[in-house]
């Protein structure tokens, strides 16, 4: 029995068949430059190279086609019919506070994913065109819909609601939704398993670092609160986006400088972060190659991205009380051992004592900290695929409430 | 191996909406660079047509140099701007513009420059082929009767600058046929991203009609010593919430475009009140043409 994710972007398709009785993963590819010209699909069977085929690809639906198209193939494909595939999960971004947890998609979700299109007007449309695309392309097959915002919809309201007039909470549903759910949900719920932590009593915060980032302070196994916010612009600094910031600052910049709403868009989500103090890059690595090379600016743009880090650890153990573990995890969060290091250090009151060999060394998913430290951190390769399958199993067999389980 | 997606195609299905490939745009001052760069940032291949290739090529530097300005002004990113360079090619001849779905025409504001080029297309094109003009005050009944396919021609009204003005007027010509105005209109709200006006046709359309009496009428209290050009613009500006006052946006625009615009809707309406303001013919006289010149009714400095 085999399932399909699918990631949709605005001009993208992110795939993964998995097998659903051992978990594996059968093939992971993409479509890039959808409805441009020049589209890319990549497609990688386990243990295998990647291969690459680019031509014209004008929507979702035509995407979709030639994604089934490379998994039936001959050479390169990893099912001979496509009833093999017994269910599609999607990801979709944006649930509101209509859904707290995982659905089958039913024409009454898809209109509600629909009318939350307004709260993520560049994600939800894509991942209607997504389901549409399946709709047409595998007809009758069930669909699931696994949101990013879903593990956060436990958050009290003390933690989601911001410091403006009511009213606006009640007409335009402004809100601390938070973001990476799937993420948060997932390593958190790795870390029960492998660090013998019980998820009943536990006071765990999962940081993400990736692209994106995100922090969760998590209580017995819900999430109590968490960086993002309205959109994902809030919280931690991010590769080119700004993070936490006086909302009068931008007013002031775009009265300044003559900025429209959209350049003012453009400057705190493409031109700030990493990038914007800088001016080097947004990939970590380079940030951290040009500091050893004596960058200054660089050295700002880390030293500022680790001290945001620590700041929100400080926060979180507050309110969660103390904190049993820490949780690395994302892009930057897994392999970048020196933002490890100097997010940790100093946070020896806090009970983490860290293991430089093992922070630097080991297996991908591992233990940071001495035996003798009381709070541990660890480092999990976050996978959300994984839980868009096992959540699109479960409801496909019956189980309707999952991820808030 | 697989080498091409053909290869892939497990049936054969229509895509849902009529997408544009590749468009013309025929003319490369600003108007015609901001149209290839809005198509093209929505991932559409603009093959960019000027007098001789080398024109082209100017063009397209000037292109990169505004597009650098936006990238200094946070509005585009270094990657956005590749991409949107890697999809316009450009040419001298109009044959290498002949199979596109639809040909945007944004030349000089020229009776008799357009009527020849519109000539010139309708012979070169495939019969198929939208023809599409950007003028905001020229007949385009008459520019359309030049070809023999007066259904197939319409007017699209950009605003400068073209990438950061959500809206576009589409003109209907008095032959227009509501198959072109649909296909048109569906190309500029889903490709383009822009809001659609209905308009028929007739001097100044909407935007420039309106617009340009109010300037006038800037230009005048100006003269007249009434108030200073600051003045006149915050007391706009602040009064009334305009983004730009009526001068400063006399400046963007270009005081000689303005001038013309106002001559053309002058003799066409035959109202005084777009006879331009003196002083208007003054400053054109004097070459100061606004932001494009360094100076208009205000100063610009480069290094601002």
């Amino acid at each position: 029995m085999l399932i399909l994710t699918l990631n949709c972007g605005s001009s993208s398709i992110k795939y993964q068949v998995i097998e659903a009785e051992t978990e594996a993963t059968r093939a992971v590819g993409t479509v890039e430059r959808i409805g441009m010209s020049g589209a890319i699909l990549t497609h990688k069977r386990d243990f295998e190279q990647a291969i690459k085929v680019t031509g014209e690809i004008l929507d979702h639906a035509q995407a979709l086609e030639y994604i089934l198209g490379v998994l039936l193939s001959k050479n390169h494909g990893v099912m001979s019919d496509l009833n093999e595939i017994s269910a599609i999960g999607h990801r979709v971004v944006h649930g509101g506070e209509t859904f707290n947890h995982s659905v089958l998609i039913t024409p009454k979700v898809y209109n509600e994913i629909r009318d939350t299109i307004e709260l993520a007007p560049l994600h939800n449309p894509a991942n209607l065109k997504g389901i549409d695309a399946c709709s047409r392309n595998l007809p009758g097959k069930p669909q699931v819909a696994v949101f990013d915002t879903a593990f956060h919809q436990t958050l009290p309201e003390k933690a989601f609601l911001y410091g403006l007039p009511y009213v606006l909470y009640k007409r335009h549903k402004i809100r601390r939704y938070g973001f990476h759910g799937t993420s948060h949900f997932y390593v958190s719920n790795r870390l029960y398993d492998i660090a013998g932590i019980e998820k009943e009593n536990s006071r765990v915060i999962t940081i993400h670092l990736g692209n994106g980032c995100s922090m969760a302070a998590i209580l017995n196994g819900l999430s109590q609160d968490t960086s993002m916010g309205f959109t994902p612009l809030e919280g931690l600094l991010m590769g080119t986006r700004s993070g936490d910031l006086d909302p009068s600052a931008i007013l002031f910049i775009m009265n300044k400088e003559e900025l429209s709403l959209s350049s003012a868009n453009t400057l705190l989500n493409k031109h700030s972060g990493l990038m914007g103090i800088s001016g080097v890059s947004s990939d970590m690595r380079e940030i951290i190659q040009e500091m050893e090379n004596g960058d200054k600016k660089a050295k700002n743009a880390f030293d500022i991205f680790c001290y945001r880090v620590k700041k929100y650890i400080g926060s979180y153990a507050a309110a969660l009380g103390g904190v049993d573990a820490i949780v690395f995890t994302g892009g930057i969060g897994e392999n970048a051992a020196l933002v490890r290091e100097h997010v940790l250090a100093g946070l020896e009151f806090l009970g983490v004592k860290l293991d430089k060999e093992a922070n630097s060394n080991g297996p991908k998913e591992r233990k940071i900290t001495t035996k003798s430290s009381k709070t541990q951190v660890w480092v999990v390769p976050t996978n959300e695929e994984l839980v868009i399958a096992r959540d699109t199993i479960k409801i496909i067999f019956g189980v309707q409430k999952v991820i808030s389980d | 191996m697989i080498h091409s997606l053909d290869e892939l195609k497990t049936k054969q299905s229509a895509p849902e909406n009529k997408f544009i490939p590749q468009i013309a745009v025929i003319g490369g001052g600003i108007m015609g660079q901001g149209i290839a760069q809005t198509a093209s940032s929505n991932g559409i291949e603009v093959i960019l047509v000027e007098k001789n290739e080398k024109l082209a090529e100017i063009a397209l530097k000037h292109l990169d140099s505004s597009m650098n300005q936006e990238i200094e002004r946070w509005s585009l990113t270094i990657g956005e701007k590749k991409s949107i360079m890697s999809r316009i090619k450009t040419t001298g001849k109009i044959e290498d513009a002949a199979h596109c779905p639809i040909i945007i025409e944004a030349i000089n504001e020229d009776f008799g420059l357009k009527k020849r080029l519109f000539h010139l297309l309708d012979q070169a094109c495939d019969p198929s082929t939208v023809i599409v003009s950007n003028t905001s005050t020229l007949n385009l009944t008459k520019l359309a009767d030049e070809t023999n396919r007066p259904d197939r021609v319409i007017g699209m009204h950009f605003l400068n600058p073209v990438p950061k003005i959500p809206l576009v007027e589409l003109i209907r010509a008095m032959k227009t046929s509501d198959e072109t105005f649909t296909m048109v209109k569906e190309f500029a709200e889903t490709q383009l991203g822009k809001k659609v006006v209905e308009v028929f046709e007739y001097p100044g359309f909407v935007t420039t009609r309106v617009i340009i009496p109010m300037i006038n009428e800037a230009m005048q209290v100006f003269s007249e010593g009434i108030a200073t050009a600051e003045g006149i613009d915050t007391a706009m500006k602040l009064g009334y919430g305009f983004q730009t006052g009526p001068l400063a946006l006399a400046d963007m625009m270009g005081l000689d475009d303005v001038l013309m615009w106002m001559e053309q809707l002058w003799q066409q309406l035959g109202e005084p009140k777009f006879r331009p303001a003196p002083v208007l013919r003054r400053m054109v006289r004097e070459g100061k043409l606004g932001k494009k010149s360094g100076e208009g009714f205000f100063k610009y400095d480069e290094d601002r």
